[in-house]
């Protein structure tokens, strides 16, 4: 059934384009709002010193082999011992990382506020599209596609002998949708609130789903930009995490583990052979 | 820290502009980021900059960053006219601000009435107890009036809860050396040498303290961070090389009785001694004689 639909000029004129800068303006929109909306956050001193607690082990486990052994066994103590050591967590303590989130109001409305600004624009556009751009066929998708995505591409169409490539404008919008974060973080800046994808991995991990459009926006994500979303997922996605999760005590555990790993074994003896070495050349 | 193609920009950057070709405000920027202490420059070209209504419109909202950059040098050279000028300024544009709020703490501070400056980072704090800046204002306060003992008291509350700011460290480390505190200062050093274990420095001042700590371990310990500066620095360090012979001296010394030589490097002083000749015949010849004379007493 490869004939080829002769698609109007028209409507790359007054659906794609429109669509896409329309997008755009809202993505903007909400940037500006977000950073209207954006209480200052001031700071829990337990959280910032546990942080850097955890730098600090980091550095000795990395380093200690720079150290004389006593000064490394001392500091080690000092982590890691059971009355008082900074990386010690009784057992009772440890809390599940979504636990803590939720039993902390102040995060709690700043995560659903987020979540907000994120739905009701989303939803909005969403149904914008459906109810103007819907019933006909507006793009081709360049490469061929199987029977399965039929039902999520071709909504509004309603013939079942239309080659799959030929899509509707909903499947426009989630092309948009994932694809332009790109483009905001271009002209808005690294630290934009229009990262919706990242957010929408965090719903989906705790097991939410606010809407039902979500659960075909995870579908059409690993469909429509998989890799460019896994390479900036990853530090992105981090970066938000640590803001909320990796200050918690399942982290300094890991650290405690790893320092009481470390084999010390001291690498200044052999500076003396290198330094030999060296002066060797020098006055050679 | 700054590195040396940073720092070889400065300093082209600095005698273009001082001898008026242009470029100041690129200038001002670089110390910014580096935050290297250039505050005479900084007063003048920032100045210079600030007094030309075109130049300072040209800027944008970066005027409200340069404003506060020359309050500062302006604090630094104590000009507490101009000082005063561009903290009235700054506070007419943000009223309620905390960074205006440090800025009339510090020129509190350079008046030198300390109590009242005390008092305002204090109410600055109770807003947020956690703001790095305030605390190191207060630090740097009690230093100033020659309290170092509390200076090192309220250092070691900063570091209690940001525990892995370095510059902090060094700090104490310095801190405790000049009140010849030399075992917290080692400690203070193997914290830096356990961040950045790659920069010769601290090796060597840590080496420095063990020397001056003596002892046999501590010797033979700090034989080795010498030896590990030469290595970071390619041999360069006239510092690590007297450290060196002086040290391997210093341990002949004290284990004149017993025959615990460490075999590890039997040419290691006669090395150094040759590589400080060296240097000195190609930097201050007519120094060379001393040089010789002094390391062949340092032999025997």
């Amino acid at each position: 059934m490869a004939e080829d639909l002769v698609l109007d000029t028209a409507i790359r004129d007054w659906v794609l384009i429109p669509l896409s800068v329309v997008m755009v303006l809202i993505g903007i929109l909400r940037y500006f709002v977000s950073k209207l909306m954006r209480s200052s956050q001031v700071p829990d001193p337990k959280i910032v010193k546990e942080g850097q607690v955890i730098v600090r082990a980091r550095n000795l486990r990395a380093a200690a082999n720079f150290i004389p052994p006593k000064s490394f066994r001392s500091r080690r103590v000092y982590f890691s011992n059971e009355e008082n050591g900074l990386l010690f967590v009784p057992k009772g303590q440890a809390q599940n990382a979504q636990a803590q989130m939720f039993s902390d109001p102040n995060m709690a409305m700043d995560m659903m506020k987020k979540n907000l600004s994120m739905i009701i624009p989303q939803t909005l556009t969403f149904a914008w599209v459906n109810f103007f751009f819907s019933g006909f066929v507006a793009a081709k998708i360049p490469f061929p596609l199987t029977q399965r995505f039929r039902s999520m591409l071709q909504n509004g169409i309603d013939l079942s002998t239309v080659d799959v490539s030929y899509v509707s404008s909903r499947s426009w919008y989630f092309l948009n949708l994932f694809g332009l974060r790109g483009l905001f973080s271009l002209i808005l800046g690294e630290e934009n609130a229009t990262d919706d994808t990242q957010r929408m991995m965090q719903m989906s991990g705790f097991g939410f789903d606010p809407s039902k459009q979500c659960a075909t926006c995870y579908c059409a994500a690993t469909i429509f930009c998989a890799s460019d979303f896994c390479a900036a997922w990853v530090p992105d996605s981090y970066r938000n995490f640590s803001q909320c999760f990796s200050q918690d005590h399942q982290s300094l555990g890991a650290e405690k583990d790893g320092l009481d790993i470390v084999q010390h074994e001291w690498a200044l003896p052999k500076f003396e052979h290198r330094a030999e070495a060296v002066l060797r050349k020098l006055t050679m | 820290m700054v590195s040396k193609t940073e720092e070889t920009q400065l300093n082209r950057l600095e005698n273009q502009v001082d001898n008026g070709g242009g470029g100041a405000w690129e200038y001002l920027c670089l110390v910014r980021k580096l935050k290297v202490r250039r505050s005479e420059k900084v007063l003048k070209h920032g100045l210079s900059i600030l007094n030309d209504p075109k130049k300072r419109s040209a800027l944008g909202p970066e005027e409200w960053t340069l404003y506060e950059q020359v309050a500062i040098a302006a604090m630094d050279c104590q000009c507490l006219d101009v000082a005063k000028d561009c903290i009235k300024v700054l506070q007419k544009k943000f009223p309620e601000s905390k960074r205006v709020g440090r800025l009339n703490g510090m020129l509190l501070e350079a008046k030198g009435s300390w109590a009242e400056a005390e008092k305002a980072y204090s109410s600055l704090l109770e807003d947020n107890s956690l703001d790095q800046i305030i605390h190191k204002r207060r630090i740097a306060m009690a230093k100033a009036q020659g309290n170092i003992s509390e200076a090192i008291e309220l250092l070691n509350k900063y570091l209690e809860i940001f525990m892995a700011d370095h510059e902090a460290w060094r700090e104490q480390a310095e801190l405790y050396v000049s009140l010849q505190m030399y075992k917290q200062a080692a400690f203070c050093y193997e914290e830096l040498i356990l961040s950045q274990p790659t920069v010769p420095l601290y090796h060597l001042a840590y080496a420095d303290v063990l020397y001056t700590l003596g002892g046999l371990e501590n010797l033979q310990t700090a034989k080795k961070y010498y030896a590990s500066t030469i290595d970071l620095t390619g041999g360069k360090n006239t510092r690590a090389l007297f450290g060196i012979c002086l040290c391997i001296s210093a341990i002949a010394q004290v284990s004149k009785g017993r025959n615990k030589e460490d075999k590890e490097s039997p040419e290691l002083q006669s090395l150094a001694a040759t590589a400080l000749e060296k240097d000195y015949k190609q930097r201050a010849a007519n120094k060379l004689g001393l040089l010789t004379c002094s390391l062949r007493s340092l032999k025997n």
